[in-house]
């Protein structure tokens, strides 16, 4: 009775849905009747076994329907994922088409009806909606239930690889277009070049927004000529970009996987012609890829490590699902059985790894009760929940902690800014901020400044060799050069400027910064060939400074003495207050301590001012440019160049950066600073670099002291140190180290920590032998009288009784002695100053110390 | 980019890669393999392909000529170059200078008309490296670092070669540059000593003492500077200086090196892979502690340092006995005797210190060892070549000949030893066991000799056994002459 029967298989939430077309040739009626059996998986018979069964009968009409294909969509009225089958009516040369919905209970619904007049193939695509898409003549169209008639799309496509919905998006379709050159709106359309090589692209329709999205990032165009199948496993959105995971086969048997658009992983597959690929997620956190050949083969590549885990023959199809309820997928192989009718007789499921089970053998697992699980989860969630909320309470509480440290510190900074600019700061009471201070809230009076500095304004122009001022940004510098022997002896320089006119309103004072400046002009640069000379036979010390040391040190000259360092104060104010006064003369005053020696000891020193001399201000001269900077304009020569670098110097901000490479040696520093940063050496001064690049760096005066070949000193003079740095360790070895340093070199500062520990040593000293010179001029006196007593004691000895008693006496007095020299004492006066003096001496190491070791 | 045909608007791409992959394999590999050189042959082939052109049958140096030139693309300038700075670390690793050469003035695209010694440099100097674009793919080593690792092999290689040929000045600026290029630690210091030897030959031990103290400065475990050291401190006649680099270069390499830690391959590609050539194998290859003790106790011995020498000889003897892993290969290089050689030596030096029943004792245990190695006669025919050589020695007759020699030698010593004992009867006893045991000895000469006129020459035969007799007799130790030893064994 029954012949022509057609069939399908589709896997629905864990069943098997089997459509089985009939139809009935008896006599009187023609009935084509789509019977649906509801099959699962039975873990006891270790058998597919029917839920339940429905029954679609078509009458009337022709024996001509066939079942075109089948899929599980949502129902956009529902939201509800329903099995959906798309069946086909030819009549004449009209093909009638439509869609039946299976419902829960098993009762078919017909939906979606139109006609063509041609037939579908193979790109045919049942979407969610429902919604039937299909190409036909390089168009797209597509029909849904929303729209219940035949809309075409605004893209060509040479084929459908793929369709899907992805988020956001709605339906989409994966295709393959020729590549178009004209099209350039958009911008998501591949660059001209690619196009002329691969002549396709891969486009992405969305179906409901009507809008081509960029193919790029689901796969590369390079492979439209070559792809065979595509499954697109995962979308997302994250920054506005598509996330997705692709896997493909190419013409060459290969199976590639793609994550945003870059391919991660191939396998070459068996001969063959592969016609589908599946993807499972299998319970090991694995994906397996199955591809099916049109030779009936199912080939299984696991995802983790490329590797083909199994090949199967005689595959009549493949579903991937969970079949056996265990919440991760299973891969359903239906086997071609020749002895029964019943398709689902010869199977197996499996994920290749924990699950296999076949029709013909049970291998069975032990899971865990439903009910145990559930208990257990339960019991997690509570421990989490009670954990979740004791940690809530302790980041509560270091907030609160947080925010009281933030107060204080807040409170000490206000304090410290008012303490520095010199007005009264108030303290909050402590109720208020409910803090309570740990010091008492005594007054601290401020003691005037001790007028005792003396005006010497007899000859400075035996001190003073030059004084010049230049203007660099915003910022006026004022430069004293002195004598060299004057520079030796003196200690403690500072400049001040002072108006000469007395404006009511300010302070005739400018504020502004003194610094030192120091060159070494001595550098000069030597050919290579100095080195090839036999050096003297006993030269014991050897130094990695440059070949030139050698040559100077076997000419017999020091490396570098006091003569050698130009010596010139510098100070610096901001440029802009002083323009308001339009012509401004200033006295420069140079204030310091002159040095006295005393039997070759450092005595302390006396204060002295000197008047340098005056500098006029006007904006004319500054305009006009006399008084900038000629370095930074062209490097031509200039007379003052000199000055003009001290200048710069002085205004920019110093970093020092201590660069020390384990296993490379650090010429790319050199390089990059003659390449990359266009320096020039400066004439005057070898040593320090000018750099002529254009841009924000052009300006910086740079300064590498390469002390052995894998250790050196770099400084900056600059505003901008970031883009310096940046580019510096982009040409370092990896393995370099670069450590700022701070102002002091390490050098001094030791040598300045050995000083200020002799110093300490000395103080300790001196104020211990005073305390006991005090303790033993207190005890003399009465020793002294002492032995006074006992001598006269001793000459007149007659008498044993007194005798004796002179023994006790003298005993007493001993044990008296002995008492006071257990507990002697100094003064209190005595002990404050030798504590003073001792702490300031360990305050001024521990000062030092401390910056060597952060230096 | 599997099965894709080749496209000029990928192959940046692709080059990039390909230069990649290949430094990888290069690093890996640790030296460079043929196969390296087929893919960049690859990859150019590749271009050209692109390019429409057929680059099929032609050699690598014939690729580049024909991709530089054909090739003007823009886009292509970078990738090529990269690839380019690869070729030239593959063939300098090869020494092929002068297929770099020609490639670098492919490259740099000048004409430099300097000797053949400074042409490769300066094309590398004059190499411009083109700029990176933004968006151009990542390289695992910058075309730059390449470059600078390329100048400073270049310039130790082609110094190396010039030290080989004796071209001393050439080698040491060469050699000088180098140390003022981009390079590790190790190959610095590498390069120091070998500004030491160069200098040391051209007449310059101060300044080569200068070099090599620079080289163990940069790196300790460069200790061939310390042997450099010592041999320009014997040259000096220092020989307190040498004694202590000796004893400094024993101690060095008794403790255990340090080999894990001195290797950070933050370069894919470094100058210790680039260069490598047999000379600078035998410079840097490491001595083995026994040889430094024999040269110190030796030195000792010739310096008149009885005392010490006869500890150091001690000391190698109780070495030699500890176990094979003190045993050097015998290989020609060895500056280590043969075992019996270094007993005698030990055993002369116990005599001159005066302690005879040491050196009787010494002795014994290579009469000892002898004894079954000695046939009862030993019959040697040799016939005199025309230029007086000797022939017709099988290599067994020689190595008994040896053991004879030794055999004899010990018996000597132990007779002088009984000399110094004062007991003239052993004395007397073991000069007769010496005499016999050199009269198994039966020469037969079989071609045109005449026996009037013993050979001078003797090349074939090693000297020192010969030379033990000699020394015995009371002239110079440690000097030996193998035409003496020849007369002595005559008498």
């Amino acid at each position: 009775m029954l012949s022509d029967e057609q069939e399908k298989i589709l896997s629905y939430n864990g069943e098997v849905l089997l459509f089985q077309l009939s139809k009935a040739k008896c006599a009187a009626e023609k009935t084509t009747r789509l019977h649906v059996k509801r099959m699962a998986y039975d873990n006891g018979s270790n058998l597919f076994l029917q839920k339940s069964s429905g029954l679609f009968s078509m009458h009337g009409g022709n024996l001509n329907i066939e079942m075109v294909c089948c899929n599980c969509t949502a129902d956009f009225r529902t939201g509800i994922n329903l099995p959906c089958i798309l069946m086909r009516e030819k009549k004449n040369s009209v093909y009638k088409y439509f869609l039946l919905l299976l419902h829960s209970s098993n009762k078919f619904e017909q939906c979606l009806n139109f006609k063509l007049e041609y037939e579908l193939k193979n790109d045919t695509r049942l979407l969610n909606g429902p919604t039937v898409l299909w190409r036909h003549a390089k168009k797209l169209f597509y029909i849904s239930t929303k729209t219940c008639t035949v809309l075409s799309a605004s893209v060509q496509l040479s084929s459908i690889e793929w369709a899907g919905e992805i988020e956001n998006e709605g339906n989409v379709v994966l295709g393959i277009r020729p590549a178009c050159l004209s099209e350039e709106e958009d911008g998501q359309t591949l660059s001209r070049s690619d196009g002329a090589v691969w002549h396709s692209e891969f486009v992405v329709y969305a179906v409901e927004n009507r809008k081509i999205l960029t193919g790029i990032c689901f796969l590369p165009h390079a492979y439209s000529s070559v792809i065979s199948c595509v499954h697109v496993c995962r979308t997302g959105i994250s920054k506005s970009q598509f996330r997705t995971s692709v896997v493909a086969i190419t013409r060459k048997r290969q199976l590639i996987w793609f994550q945003d658009g870059l391919p991660k992983g191939v396998c070459q597959l068996q001969d063959g012609e592969p016609c589908s690929v599946q993807v499972a997620a299998t319970s090991r956190n694995d994906l397996l890829f199955v591809v099916s050949f049109a030779s009936r083969d199912v080939c299984v590549v696991r995802k983790d490590n490329f590797q083909v885990a199994s090949r199967l023959q005689k595959v009549k199809s493949v579903l991937v699902d969970d079949f056996i309820g265990t919440g991760t997928e299973q891969i359903l192989l239906l086997f071609k059985d020749v002895s029964s009718t019943d398709s689902l007789s010869t199977f197996r499921i499996t994920d290749f790894g924990e699950v296999s089970y076949a029709s013909d053998i049970s291998c069975k697992k032990d899971f865990p009760h439903v009910e145990e699980l559930q208990e257990n989860g339960f019991l997690t969630i509570r421990a989490l929940e009670a954990r979740l909320q004791a940690g809530c309470t302790s980041v509560r509480e270091l907030q609160q902690h947080l925010q009281l440290k933030k107060k204080v510190l807040f409170e000490s900074c206000s304090a410290l800014i008012d303490l520095v600019q010199g007005t009264e700061h108030i303290l909050p009471t402590a109720e208020e901020k409910g803090l309570v201070s740990l010091w008492d809230d005594a007054e601290n009076l401020l003691h005037p400044l001790d007028k005792k500095t003396t005006l010497t304004s007899g000859g400075p122009e035996h001190v003073i060799e030059k004084l010049w001022q230049r203007v660099v940004d915003d910022s006026l510098v004022v430069g004293v050069k002195i004598t060299e022997s004057v520079n030796l002896s003196l200690n403690d320089v500072c400049l001040s400027l002072v108006m000469d006119q007395h404006f009511t309103s300010v302070s005739p004072i400018i504020q502004c910064q003194s610094k030192i400046a120091k060159l070494n002009k001595t550098f000069s640069a030597m050919s290579i060939s100095s080195c090839q000379m036999e050096p003297q036979p006993k030269r014991i010390k050897l130094d990695f400074c440059s070949m030139n040391d050698l040559k100077k040190d076997y000419h017999g000259r020091p490396y570098k003495t006091s003569a050698d360092v130009a010596k010139t104060f510098i100070a610096v104010t901001p440029l802009s207050p002083l323009l308001a006064f339009r012509d401004i003369r200033c006295m420069i005053l140079l204030h310091a301590k002159r040095k006295k020696y005393q039997n070759g000891n450092l005595q302390e020193s006396k204060t002295l001012t000197l008047l340098c001399g005056k500098i006029s201000l006007n904006l004319e001269d500054i305009s006009s440019g006399k008084y900038s900077v000629n370095l930074l304009r062209n490097n031509s020569h200039y007379t003052d160049t000199m000055e003009d670098i001290f200048a710069i110097l002085a205004v920019a901000l110093k970093f020092s950066f201590h660069i020390v490479s384990s296993d490379y040696t650090l010429t790319p520093v050199k390089m990059w600073l003659l390449s990359q940063m266009e320096c020039m050496p400066i004439k005057e001064c070898p040593e320090n670099m000018f750099c002529h690049k254009l841009g924000s760096l052009h300006g910086t005066v740079f300064n590498w002291n390469l002390k052995t070949p894998f250790e050196g000193i770099l400084t900056l003079f600059c505003s901008v140190v970031f883009q310096c740095l940046h580019s510096l360790i982009g040409i370092l070895p990896p393995t370099c180290k670069v450590k700022a340093l701070r102002s002091e070199s390490k050098d001094i500062l030791t040598d300045q920590l050995a000083l200020a520990l002799e110093k300490e040593m000395v103080t300790f000293r001196s104020s211990f032998s005073s305390a006991v010179s005090e303790v033993e001029n207190n005890l003399i006196p009465s020793s002294e009288a002492d032995k006074t007593m006992s001598r006269v004691t001793v000459s007149s000895l007659s008498d044993r009784k007194e005798a004796v008693r002179q023994f006790r006496e003298e005993l007493k007095n001993e044990q008296k002695q002995s008492a006071l020299s257990m507990n002697r004492t100094v003064s209190g006066a005595l002990y404050r100053q030798m504590a003073l003096k001792i702490a300031g001496a360990q305050l001024c190491s521990d000062t030092i110390a401390w910056r060597l070791n952060i230096s | 980019t599997a099965g894709l045909p080749a496209a000029l608007p990928s192959l940046s791409l692709e080059l990039t890669v390909l230069y990649n992959a290949l430094l990888f394999a290069v690093s890996e590999s640790d030296g460079l393999v043929e196969g390296e050189a087929e893919r960049i042959s690859h990859g150019l082939i590749r271009v050209l392909e692109a390019c429409g052109v057929s680059g099929q049958d032609l050699s690598t140096e014939e690729l580049w000529q024909k991709v530089l030139q054909d090739v003007t693309a823009e886009e292509m300038r970078a990738p090529l170059h990269r690839l380019g700075a690869l070729q030239g670390a593959v063939w300098l690793a090869a020494n092929c200078l002068g297929s770099v050469t020609a490639l670098f003035r492919l490259l740099s695209g000048t004409k430099v008309m300097l000797g053949a010694l400074y042409r490769l440099l300066a094309l590398l100097k004059a190499w411009s490296v083109p700029a990176e674009g933004d968006a151009s793919p990542l390289v695992v080593q910058s075309t730059k670092d390449l470059k600078e690792i390329l100048w400073t092999s270049a310039a130790f290689l082609q110094g190396l070669q010039g030290l080989e040929a004796g071209n001393l000045s050439a080698a040491l600026s060469l050699l000088q540059e180098a140390a003022a290029g981009f390079c590790s630690k190790r190959v610095l210091a590498q390069i120091y000593t070998c500004i030491g030897c160069c200098t040391q030959q051209m007449g310059k031990p101060q300044m080569a003492l200068q070099h090599l103290k620079r080289a163990l400065q940069v790196d300790f475990q460069c200790l061939s500077a310390l042997s450099q050291a010592a041999a320009v401190y014997r040259q000096l006649g220092e020989t307190d200086a040498e004694l202590d680099a000796l004893a400094l270069l024993y101690k060095a390499l008794e403790t255990p090196a340090q080999e894990a830690v001195s290797i950070d391959p933050c370069f894919l590609i470094r100058t210790e892979l680039l260069v490598h050539t047999p000379a600078l194998a035998s410079l840097f290859s490491r001595s083995h502690p026994s040889e430094v003790k024999y040269s110190l106790a030796q030195r000792c011995l010739q310096a008149g340092r009885v005392g010490q020498a006869v500890e150091h000889y001690l000391d190698l003897l109780a070495l030699l006995q500890e176990g094979p892993q003190h045993q050097v290969p015998l290989h020609g290089r060895s500056a280590l005797p043969r075992t019996p050689e270094v007993f005698l030596e030990a055993a002369s030096a116990l005599e001159q210190h005066g302690r005879h029943q040491d050196a009787i004792a010494v002795c014994e245990e290579i009469i000892g060892r002898t004894g079954d190695l000695i046939p009862e006669t030993l019959r040697i025919e040799w016939s005199c070549g025309a230029g007086g050589e000797v022939t017709g020695i099988l290599p067994q007759e020689r190595e008994s000949l040896r053991c004879v020699v030794w055999r004899a030698a010990a018996y000597l010593h132990q007779g002088r030893a009984w000399t110094g004992l004062g007991d003239s009867k052993e004395a007397i006893t073991h000069f007769t066991r010496c005499l016999n045991v050199l009269l198994r000895v039966q020469l037969v000469s079989t071609g045109t000799v005449q026996p009037a006129r013993p050979p001078t020459t003797l090349p074939a035969w090693e000297g020192p056994p010969w030379g033990w007799l000699v020394l015995l007799q009371g002239s110079e130790p440690g000097k030996h002459r193998q035409g003496n030893g020849w007369q002595c064994l005559g008498d």
